[in-house]
């Protein structure tokens, strides 16, 4: 089955969501190649293991939409019927224009697929991750949405060659400011442990005490939707169904309840540590290890001792 | 200035969502999606400052219709809303398909959406729509600053990045956007008045197809024998004794 997998430059390199997929292509033996999307100058995204066409934009430029037009022509011309992206902010933008292009619906949030018999089944996680949502895609364009850490990446030496270059010019609507968030201490997608907070922490200014303690730990800070909602986190820090998904080898929950919405974000981390002073919290059925607390007090004690 | 700005009903999201035959379970009574309201607020501070009509849009199962009466409550005009029992288990493009025809009979120069449903989190619905209406997609809108222009900030992977609002567009918005306002009891009981048109598919042109197919819902939920202890004192010890453990420290 000819496929296509969607990346981005993230850094400088090829995205760590499309190298999952590429990883997950080649078990599955698919005919597949690479376009990555980015502006930066000659990045690292070329291998001699797939061939990668390099979409650049110009960053000045919201120019999706002219990429996905890019985009379309190659599957036209090369008769390409699977097309895989990562589920991030360009992924699904690129995947929604595409899908209305070819007038077939996307899969949103697929942990796995298969094919079978030239079908392609694929799976969703629902019900925070207790139940497998299967489904047969029936159209002859396939698109799926792949969650983030579903597959292990592949491992590949990356290079600026190997690769060939298709500038995007776009009348699309025009930037005209960027901000690149300075990323200080750990990062929630690859730190080894992560800490979330959710409404039991009561207030944003208790947020200090799960600060004070990621700092010792060296770990990355996470939140619920609910405090995400509530404006006491920037989005990019939810962890769960419409947030991120996490895998440390250590979560720490601190006043989370464990809706399914969060649970999916965080279920599959090696080892789970939760403090509710709610005992019949759900989060209490994930945990390895569940302290029934008050966590506005006993976190700063354990800060303290460390 | 026409905006259109969907709404979504689901089921009460405080409780777990049920299927049948692969479908989300839906009661007659659904309530107002919360990621909706920020698009809603949105929506609102454009009417203040450009005196701009906004028409609630929505489709599915209507019921009791509590949940777009919750979304009158907030501010807008009026609501266009479509139900058909054809198109329950609509896939994206299916929903999309109907709601850029809302946007078009509406007239809007602005459609608004939130970035993805508590209960469907498909995620891609304001992109279709834009790609089908031919208008510029500003997604995952954060920040809103309002004066003679419009300058919204885009939550990106690496940070943020800010253009002006387009003429026509489609705009999505991220939960914690906006805060989005609270109605009083006058704009409870004004809303009671407000028109909800209802249309059905005939009157739109409708073409997208099924084309994802239900298997089955499998099972696949793992019972973890953790340890639960209740503090009494010395519960912060077991703590960091269980990260030592670990070498996290």
């Amino acid at each position: 089955m000819k496929t296509l997998i969607l990346g981005e430059v993230v850094e400088g390199k090829l995205s760590s969501g499309a190298l999952e997929i590429i990883a997950k292509s080649q078990d599955l033996g698919l005919d597949f190649e690479v376009a990555t999307v980015g502006t930066e100058e000659s990045p690292n995204i070329g291998s001699e293991s797939f061939k990668n066409t390099y979409l650049k934009c110009n960053e000045t430029q919201l120019s999706l939409g002219s990429v996905a037009n890019t985009l379309k022509t190659m599957v036209d011309k090369q008769s390409i019927s699977l097309i895989m992206a990562p589920s991030t902010y360009v992924g699904r933008d690129l995947v929604a224009f595409l899908s209305v292009d070819f007038s077939s619906s996307q899969v949103s949030n697929v942990i796995n697929f298969s094919i079978e018999g030239g079908n392609v089944i694929t799976s969703n996680s629902i019900n925070g991750g207790e139940s497998e949502y299967n489904s047969k895609i029936t159209s002859d364009k396939k698109f799926l949405l792949i969650r983030p850490k579903s597959f292990e990446e592949v491992q590949v030496e990356l290079s600026n060659t190997n690769y060939e270059t298709i500038e995007i010019n776009s009348e699309d609507p025009e930037v005209f400011d960027i901000f690149i968030e300075e990323k200080s201490g750990p990062q929630l997608e690859d730190s080894k442990i992560v800490i979330s907070a959710g409404r039991g922490m009561v207030d944003s200014s208790n947020l200090s005490l799960v600060e004070d303690l990621a700092s010792k730990l060296n770990a990355a800070i996470g939140g619920t939707r609910a405090i995400v909602d509530a404006g006491w986190m920037p989005y990019s820090q939810q962890v769960g169904q419409t947030g991120k998904t996490v895998k440390p080898d250590v979560y720490i929950a601190l006043g989370i309840s464990g809706a399914t919405q969060h649970q999916v974000g965080m279920k599959d981390s090696k080892y789970i540590i939760a403090i509710n002073k709610d005992e019949e919290a759900p989060i209490f059925q994930i945990a390895d290890l569940g302290l029934v607390a008050d966590t506005l007090s006993i976190v700063p004690k354990i800060t303290e001792n460390l | 200035m026409k905006i259109a700005v969907c709404a979504k009903q689901i089921p009460d999201p405080a409780l777990d969502i049920t299927y049948s035959e692969g479908l989300v379970s839906r009661p007659d009574e659904q309530v107002l999606d919360d990621t909706d309201r920020y698009g809603i607020e949105v929506a609102l501070q454009l009417k203040e400052k450009f005196d701009a009509e906004v028409t609630v849009i929505s489709m599915g199962k209507m019921g009791t219709e509590k949940g777009i009466q919750q979304a009158l409550q907030m501010g807008p005009d009026k609501a266009l809303v479509l139900e058909d029992d054809s198109l329950s288990g609509s896939n994206s493009l299916m929903t999309a398909n109907v709601l850029s025809e809302l946007s078009k009979k509406v007239g809007a120069d602005i459609t608004i959406f939130g970035t993805e449903s508590t209960d469907g989190y498909s995620g891609v619905i304001p992109q279709q729509v834009s790609r089908m209406l031919g208008l510029p997609c500003i997604s995952y809108i954060k920040a809103v600053e309002i004066s003679d222009t419009v300058s919204l900030t885009r939550q990106t992977s690496t940070g943020s990045e800010k253009v002006q609002m387009p003429s026509n567009c489609v705009l999505s918005v991220t939960a914690g956007g906006v805060e989005p306002r609270y109605p009083n009891f006058k704009d409870i009981m004004a809303a009671k008045s407000k028109p909800v048109e209802k249309i059905s598919l005939s009157d739109i042109e409708f073409s997208a197809v099924q084309n994802i197919e239900f298997i089955d819902i499998k099972d696949v939920s793992t019972t973890k024998q953790g340890e639960k202890i209740v503090d009494e004192g010395e519960g912060f010890q077991v703590i960091i004794d269980k990260l030592k453990e670990l070498k996290a420290i």
